[in-house]
């Protein structure tokens, strides 16, 4: 940064907007007082014991990590094989069937949440769940399609050609070879669709019912009824499980990686 | 594979067109028990209304601040780090895209504690005696933009950190040994050359920034509604399927002007380049 006064204030500037607000919410998270006021007044763990003690946050966060991890399966159960062939197969209009799926990376959340309201709730009375499961597989697809079909690109399709020339059925050129090249790719978005799905809150928000409603959705509600510390336990503790998300990220895949597959 | 790749597709476009495609065509053109023409009746009413009006136009005012905001400071980082030799670079990058896996919520509820009457900012003016009451800073325009800056930054630092990683750093050090100063090699060889992953991080800030919910309705709360926050009380206070069909038709043309507007330019220049 010497020698670059003008970049290295903006950059500087620039940090202190990503990260100190973060800051603020843990460090208010140890406060003996009862109010959320910075400083804080002593220092105490007892608004965490209060979160964990908290029924409608623990109930919420059960829900949550339930949506996350269906809708993650499901979208990688379906994005998969349209990586596949869109990659691998000779189909036409591929490009065309790439942007459908990436689509939903443009149309704002809040108008396919609502659209899924209409359709799926009112329309077929289906629960929340059937509706939230639908919504977040479909905000899932496009991380599903895009960042394995990254990692697939850059393996050579020879290899595959092959191990079918060496007399591997279809089947145990998939699960032998093909699986194989895939396996970063699926890890990557994978973890990508749990975090974009366990934080929604556009679709959370529009599709919650008085049984299911996901934790994002439930701090936004408590924290317009009281402004106490809890909810900044409540974070700090989201916080700390992100963090370990982001260390097993950095640690397999590689951070940049994992985001590099999904924007172009 | 010779026919199989298709039989591929099924599954995933059978789940694409009915959870999404169709049911978000009928919910911006035919919602429920509504016809099309009132949808569009009510269009037109709310592009004369100076209330709707200025909600669209605080909308695109916000969007357009932050858009700047955040490739002025995504940029700088982008560039410092892509050129650094430091080891720590791998840190601070790592650092600048971690709150992108962190929750909207959490990240914005910090700018409660700065902003809020009871929150530092406040408390450290009343302190220094510049005030006697703290300032009004939450449900403001500027807290507002601060808390979309915040979410939207690492999307633009990622964008901008491809684009110049991709440029090589040789160039830099060709201009530089040509007699180039430190910003003409700046401003005429690196941003040219990274001007498409710049496109590109402002088309996905602004989108963002426009669409988002969580920051207005935290930050913003009623006296400052923008269209997403609009949209959830005509869809969900007022049950208004009109109105509501209206504004999100509104949101979804303006995000796609806007990225067909960058792809446009980004094709002319891949042109001409």
């Amino acid at each position: 940064m010497r020698g670059r006064p003008v970049l290295g204030t903006l950059a500087v500037l620039g940090y202190i907007i990503m990260i100190v607000p973060i800051l603020f919410v843990v460090s208010t998270a140890f406060t003996a007082g009862d109010a959320l006021t910075f400083p804080p007044q002593g220092l105490s763990l007892r608004w965490f014991g209060e979160a964990l003690a908290y029924q409608p946050f623990i109930s919420a966060l059960v829900s949550s990590l339930q949506l996350a991890v269906v809708s993650t399966a499901l979208a990688l159960l379906l994005g998969v094989p349209v990586t596949l062939a869109i990659q691998r197969g000779k189909i036409p209009g591929k490009s065309l069937v790439e942007g459908l799926f990436l689509s939903p990376l443009v149309v704002p959340e809040l108008v396919v949440g609502l659209a899924l309201y209409q359709q799926i709730m009112i329309g077929l009375h289906q629960t929340s769940f059937v509706a939230l499961l639908v919504g977040h597989t479909v905000l899932l697809l496009p991380y599903a399609v895009r960042v394995t079909g990254a990692s697939l690109a850059l393996a050579d399709p020879a290899v595959e050609e092959a191990a079918r020339g060496l007399g591997a059925s279809p089947l145990r050129t998939f699960f032998s070879v093909t699986l194989p090249l895939l396996r970063p790719g699926i890890f990557s978005a994978g973890l990508l669709s749990f975090v974009t799905s366990f934080n929604n809150v556009p679709l959370s928000l529009l599709l919650q019912s008085r049984q299911f409603r996901t934790l994002p959705v439930t701090m936004l509600d408590y924290v317009q009824q009281s402004y106490d510390p809890m909810i900044a336990a409540m974070s700090t503790l989201i916080l700390a499980g992100t963090v370990v998300i982001a260390i097993v990220a950095e640690k397999t895949v590689g951070f940049a990686k994992i985001f590099g597959g999904i924007n172009k | 594979m010779s026919r199989k790749p298709a039989l591929l597709l099924v599954p995933g476009l059978v789940f694409i067109l009915f959870g999404f495609a169709i049911p978000s065509a009928l919910m911006l053109l035919a919602p429920p028990s509504t016809p099309t023409a009132d949808v569009f009746a009510r269009l037109g009413a709310m592009l004369t209304d100076p209330y709707d009006l200025a909600i669209i136009w605080r909308t695109v005012r916000i969007g357009l601040i932050v858009t700047v905001a955040c490739v002025l400071l995504g940029f700088p980082i982008a560039y410092l780090l892509a050129r650094s030799t430091s080891r720590f670079a791998g840190m601070w990058l790592a650092l600048a895209i971690f709150p992108l896996l962190l929750s909207n919520v959490v990240r914005t509820f910090g700018w409660l504690v700065i902003l809020g009457s009871q929150g530092a900012i406040g408390q450290l003016l009343v302190i220094l005696g510049v005030t006697d009451q703290p300032p009004q800073l939450l449900y403001t325009e500027l807290a507002v933009v601060l808390g979309l800056i915040q979410l939207f930054l690492p999307l633009a630092v990622i964008s901008c950190y491809s684009a110049v990683a991709q440029v090589d750093a040789g160039l830099d050090h060709a201009a530089r040994g040509l007699g180039a100063t430190k910003s003409q090699t700046l401003w005429k060889i690196v941003i040219p050359l990274s001007r498409p992953g710049i496109l590109i991080a402002g088309t996905l800030v602004f989108a963002g920034a426009t669409t988002a919910y969580t920051t207005p309705y935290l930050l913003g709360g009623s006296s400052q509604r923008m269209l997403s926050t609009q949209l959830f009380s005509y869809a969900s206070v007022s049950v208004d399927w009109a109105a509501a069909s209206a504004t999100a038709l509104i949101m979804t043309v303006l995000v796609f002007l806007v990225s067909g507007l960058s792809s446009l330019v980004s094709r002319k220049a891949g042109v001409t380049a």
